[in-house]
């Protein structure tokens, strides 16, 4: 599927899904969106690229590493990095879970303050939420791609 | 006031998966990380359970609304004498299987995964028993079903893969269904929240709500729950599943997520349906109740329990298949006395039916991990789980063939071990029943309780006989037996006796347990859901 | 009975009948297949139960019991129910098409009745 349609389709498309995907993530706790639905997408823009150009883009192409081989797929330094990403996803939901009984109040207890006098903006939003859906965000992206590369490598 | 300590075997749980995940570079670390994570969620149930039930001034039940939302509208966690009692025996079975599997499963193994998975069990299991939501059990269900899919595949062999599709596929149907039962009672009820649903079918008039289609959605639901709890006609996936996984995890899906299906049962009938209409007169079924209803099929269905698992045990060539057919018939024993007390008016009956089959469902929890760990202890030393290839163990490791003594004496039934206490009350529950309403079912279930009980006598022999008595052939001659495990097996075996021994508080926290089951209006008075007033 | 109603019980019955159909094929990805169109049955069938038209607070049960006057919307909860078994289903799916995989490899046949 590495042909020159399929690359220049994605590197077309691929920008514009992940920055869809980030839009999703950062409005999800009030809008329609959020990390599942964000996440989803990234991993969609990243297996574009793999379906594209190959498991080892990434490495070799964007990061300009060394790719070795012969280590087999879980050994492979982009499925590790994706199952740190899940790892870190989990931590990060629970540890969001558990800030709001340190408060003494409920397990997976959210609130916001809004910023006002932002330059640009205006005012901000900030909000516990938000961590909670970043580590939904890295849950989905690392489970996902996890499982599409190791299933793709072999 | 927030009562953190109801949420905290949930935390404690979900604490362990991220933690033993985080340690995968270090085993040896991971592993302790494990068995401390789950002595840490027995300190939590523990706690759980004194606060709400066994302490002097406990309450005997407490809420707990997730992220500050009240209920009906966010997910409520209800902790009542129920919950407490079916979570205590989660963390004993956890503890122990825990323990047994930092030596029984093999290193390279555990590192795959393993910890984090069971964990992942637990959590599943903690929050089933504890979720006040109807949709939230639908969820923590997935949770624990995508996690023994996963254990029943753990080692890549066919057999294995083949055991897990069929679990798979099995429990996709089922979850569809609890899907159309979960969404037909919303649409109906006007509410997921369990104690909302217990007030507005209480008076269905006053809330605006047909009752009619309550009744068959409910016989979804009881159909989505023998499947989890492997009731026949749902059984196939059980010998298969149980055999595939490691066996450590295996006394753990006998042992504890086949009582989840039990316990959805007991509170979804008798805390929640219990004083509702089925709205719709079925010709052959006396009282138009879900309970009415549940009464004939459940008391079927643990006949046929009981007679297929017994059956099949007997015939086991395995000690693994022998323990997965006979986990078939014992959930049957559970289910019987529950049959009673849906069928029952009287409410004393009633509730001692439920206190019967908690009791049993806590014997065959612990008697059976301490089963299926022996097997596991077997396997490990010998290298086979036939029983045509064992022999003479008891002269091998005296320890070892004492524990499984025990775990069969107490299946079988033998006082003082907690499995005496289990079979009383069953036919206790079974005798009153038909000396107060006599009947043709009503003397099958007691007959095939007495025929189960004999066909229990007869597959616990035929291992005991097969594996421990006789010439020891080569594999056993060769065995070595690691102590660590029979430790770990002795240990569950004191439980066993102790249990039995000091009975009385055991038989108060389950009693307390069983009021909690059928008293549906305490349950709505904890919980509190606001709003919606009569219209 | 409006005929949105009429049709959407034919859709989910008719998923219904053909996720049952392909899962009890002897070709390990129709099965698959069948576990994914399942699913999706029971989706649809579970936002129908929101109600299917347009949406008043005393259409919606959750805002009719609850709400009060809340205008023209739709039921958010089955939404969010929805949304949930959605990541469930597709959770399961994946999981499906790992273990065919498995199967596969492990038995070189797609076909279930081949299995040893």
């Amino acid at each position: 599927m590495t042909t020159t349609m399929m690359k220049t389709t994605a590197r077309i498309v691929v920008p514009i899904i992940l920055v869809v995907a980030l839009s999703l993530l950062l409005q999800g706790h009030n809008l329609p969106g959020g990390g599942f639905i964000g996440g989803v997408l990234t991993t969609v823009a990243l297996a574009l690229i793999y379906v594209a150009h190959g498991l080892d883009y990434l490495e070799s192409g964007v990061l300009d590493r060394e790719v070795e081989s012969g280590a087999g797929i879980f050994q492979h330094r982009t499925v590790l990095a994706y199952r740190k990403t899940f790892v870190f996803g989990l931590a990060v939901v629970a540890g969001s879970g558990v800030a709001g009984v340190s408060f003494e109040e409920p397990f997976l207890t959210q609130a916001f303050v809004i910023v006002e006098d932002v330059p640009i903006y205006h005012e901000i939003e900030l909000t516990s939420a938000l961590v909670f859906d970043v580590g939904v965000y890295c849950v989905v992206v690392g489970g996902l791609l996890t499982i599409l590369s190791v299933v793709g490598g072999e | 006031m927030t009562e953190q300590f109801v949420v905290a075997p949930l935390v404690v749980a979900l604490l362990g998966v991220v933690l033993t995940l985080v340690l995968r570079r270090r085993p040896l670390v991971q592993r302790a990380a494990s068995l401390g994570g789950t002595v840490a969620y027995a300190a939590a149930v523990g706690l759980l359970a004194w606060r709400v039930v066994l302490a002097p001034d406990a309450p005997g039940a407490a809420a707990y609304q997730l992220g500050g939302w009240p209920a009906p509208f966010g997910i409520t966690l209800v902790a009542d004498a129920l919950s407490a009692f079916m979570l205590v025996i989660a963390a004993a079975v956890g503890l122990a299987a825990v323990a047994a599997s930092i030596r029984v499963v093999d290193r390279a193994n555990q590192r795959v995964f393993y910890h984090p998975l069971f964990h992942g069990l637990l959590v599943g299991v903690t929050g089933s028993f504890l979720t006040g939501d109807l949709f939230n059990l639908f969820v923590w269900f997935e949770v624990m079903l995508l996690v023994s899919y996963v254990f029943v595949a753990f080692y890549g062999g066919p057999e294995h893969t083949a055991a897990a599709f069929r679990y798979l596929v099995l429990n996709v149907f089922g979850s569809a269904v609890f899907l159309l039962a979960v969404g037909g009672l919303y649409a109906t009820v006007g509410t997921l929240n369990m104690a909302d649903m217990v007030r507005r079918l209480s008076d269905p008039v006053a809330y605006g709500i047909d009752p009619a289609p309550v009744g068959g959605l409910t016989a979804l639901l009881i159909g989505t729950f023998a499947l989890k709890a492997g009731l026949v006609p749902f059984q196939f996936w059980v010998p298969g599943a149980y055999r595939a996984a490691p066996l450590p995890v295996a006394a753990m899906l006998a042992g504890v997520t086949k009582k989840v299906g039990m316990y959805a049962i007991v509170r979804l009938f008798f805390t929640v349906f219990g004083n509702a209409e089925a709205g719709v007169d079925l010709p052959w079924i006396p009282g138009a109740s879900p309970l009415a209803l549940l009464a004939p099929l459940l008391l079927a269905m643990g006949i046929a329990s009981i007679l297929v698992g017994g059956f099949g045990a007997v015939g086991g060539d395995t000690v693994d298949e022998l323990l997965a057919y006979s986990s078939i018939g014992q959930v049957g024993f559970i289910a019987i006395p529950v049959a009673v007390a849906a069928a029952t008016t009287s409410a004393s009956l009633r509730r001692f039916g439920i206190l019967a089959a908690l009791v049993y469902a806590l014997h065959h929890a612990l008697a059976k991990t301490l089963l299926f760990l022996s097997a596991a202890t077997i396997q490990g030393a010998t290298g086979t789980n036939r029983l045509a290839d064992l022999g003479g163990l008891a002269g091998r490791s005296p320890p070892l063939a004492g524990a499984f003594l025990v775990g069969s004496l107490s299946l079988i039934g033998v006082p003082p071990l907690t499995g005496f206490f289990g079979k009383l009350f069953v036919f206790e529950a079974s005798i009153r029943r038909v000396v107060t309403t006599p009947g043709a079912g009503g003397m099958a279930g007691l007959a095939v309780l007495f025929l189960g009980a004999l066909l229990t006598i007869a597959y616990t022999t035929r291992a005991w006989l097969g594996g421990f008595w006789g010439q020891a052939p080569p594999a056993v001659e060769r065995a070595r037996i690691d102590p660590a495990q029979v430790a770990v097996l002795v240990a569950l075996s004191a439980v066993v006796v102790g249990v039995g021994l000091g009975f009385d508080p055991v038989y108060r926290f389950a009693d307390a347990a069983a009021t909690a089951a059928v008293d549906g209006s305490a349950y709505v008075e904890t919980v509190d859901p606001a709003g919606g007033d009569p219209v | 009975m409006p005929a949105v109603s009429i049709v959407l019980a034919g859709v989910v019955g008719g998923l219904f009948a053909l996720g049952t159909f392909l899962v009890l094929r002897r070709d390990l990805v129709r099965v698959v297949w069948g576990v994914a169109v399942l699913t999706q049955a029971a989706n649809v069938y579970l936002i129908s139960m929101g109600g299917v038209r347009e949406g008043t607070h005393d259409l919606v049960p959750v805002l009719a019991a609850h709400g009060g006057a809340v205008p023209r919307t739709a039921d958010p909860l089955v939404q969010a129910l929805v949304l949930t078994a959605i990541v469930i289903g597709f959770g399961t799916t994946a999981l499906a098409l790992v273990l065919t995989y498995r199967a596969y490899e492990e038995n070189d046949t797609m076909n279930v009745q081949e299995w040893q």
